[in-house]
This record gives C-alpha cells, structure tokens and sequence, in this order.
C-alpha cells in the first residue's frame, strides 16, 4: 500500500480526479472508458507504493499511468476499429461555432496529440513536465508538440478558421 | 509553462483559444456511480491484500505439484522393487 492514508488520498482525489478525469475523457472520448482508467490510475498509485514527496508528484504520476493506459487502450482499439478513437456524439458542422465542432475537431487529432495539446495548453505544463507525464524524453516532446500543434493549425485551417490574423 | 518555438503569435493565440474552448468544453457523466476515494481506497486495500495471500501460498502452489510427483515416483520405485518379492 501506499504510505498516503485514507484521508490525505481523499484529499488529493478530491483535488486531481475532476481535472484527470476530463483529460482523459477529451483523449479516449468516451465517459465510460474515462472513468476505468481514472479509477484504475488511482489504484495503481495505492498500490505502487509511490513515495509521497508532494502532491505535484503524485499528480505527475497519475497522468502518466493515465496516459499510458489511455495509449494501451487505443492500441487495443486500433487493431479492432478505425484509426483513432472517436467520441460518442456528434456528426458536426464545418466550423466551430458549438462545443460540439469544437469536441470533433479535437478528436481528429491523434490521441497521443490531443494528451500534449491539453497538457500544454490547459494544464500549463513545462516541456519536462509533460515528458514526466508521458514518460518520453524531454527532446522527443520538443519535436512530439511541434508535430501536434502543427496538425492543429492545419485541421484548423481546413475548416475554413482563421489561425494567422 | 511551455517555451513554443515554431508559430507566430496569431496562430499561438488562435491555438490557445481554440484550447481553452476545449477545456471548457462539457464532460459528461457515465450515467452510473464512479467508485468515491473511500471505494478506491477500500478496493486498493483489498487488492494488496489478496495479493499479500497469494504471495504466500505461491510456495505451498509451486511445491504440491513436486510434493505429488515425488510421492508417485517413490510409489512406483517400491512397487518396481518389491515386485520379484511379490511374485515369490
């Protein structure tokens, strides 16, 4: 078990898993399997026995199992489905003027993409953070985000939104 | 937070708006009860627990099938000697 006791670990679910939970969810696009794999991050972490040096590590640790286990998934799902991952909803207009556009636009890209994106962009996250959260070297981020945000702009472009005015 | 290195301003703006619609953006609900930290904290214990067990009984697992081999082996050594004496 991990040395965090019930409480502490209360505290920190209630402090990470709403934020873990909406990143994994905009990564795989499915509720149901957003909830398996935030439920079986926080498993692995009480089970690992991850030393408790503060909450940010215990955060950063939790992302990475997470993402791991989002990309074991839509390994698992690729060899079963198409390409990628697609959410649940929507068959969207061309540009983004709802949420719905918006999640499908998203959802184009990569999952691999979409977990840098977010955890760039939404968490705020440095470039050695990320690589911490994915687990990649802090380089092969440089090049990975460069990518991402590239295939971004360009899915942005082709649907008619303007990204250089 | 990130140092970016390829995109003019107005793409990086365009890119971080774009992202904070996506940050925004509803998560739904599965429409069943997600397990609580208590759960998970339960289920955790629960887990190290059976696993504690099976730790435990893996010699007494590994051992009954040698345990069992070696009782037939010893078996059919005696009957194999005891046979000439059987027969007499």
């Amino acid at each position: 078990m991990s040395r965090l006791d019930e409480a502490a670990f209360a505290a920190l679910h209630a402090r990470t898993a709403g934020a873990l939970r909406a990143y994994v969810y905009r990564v795989v696009g499915n509720a149901a399997d957003a909830d398996d794999i935030v439920q079986e991050a926080f498993l692995r972490m009480l089970r690992g026995d991850v030393p408790v040096d503060s909450e940010e590590h215990l955060r950063r640790y939790l992302y990475r199992v997470a993402s791991n286990l989002v990309v074991d998934r839509w390994r698992r799902r690729r060899h079963e489905q198409a390409e990628h991952l697609m959410p649940e909803q929507f068959s969207a207009p061309p540009h983004y003027e709802n949420d719905a556009s918006v999640a499908k636009i998203f959802a184009e890209l990569k999952p691999r993409d979409r977990a840098l994106l977010w955890l760039a962009y939404v968490e705020g996250e440095s470039h050695e953070e990320i690589a911490a959260s994915l687990g990649v070297g802090r380089r092969g981020v440089r090049v990975m985000l460069f990518r991402a945000r590239r295939r971004l702009r360009d899915l942005l472009q082709a649907r008619g939104i303007p990204v250089n005015s | 937070m990130t140092e970016w290195f390829d995109l003019n301003d107005a793409e990086d703006r365009a890119l971080a708006e774009f992202m904070s619609r996506v940050a925004n953006l509803h998560v739904p609900d599965r429409g069943s009860p997600i397990a609580t930290a208590s759960d998970l904290y339960c289920k955790a214990a629960l887990i190290a627990r059976w696993e504690a067990e099976r730790r435990a009984l893996r010699p007494i697992d590994v051992m009954q099938p040698i345990e069992i081999a070696g009782g037939l082996f010893a078996a059919g050594l005696l009957l194999y000697w005891s046979l000439p004496h059987l027969f007499l």
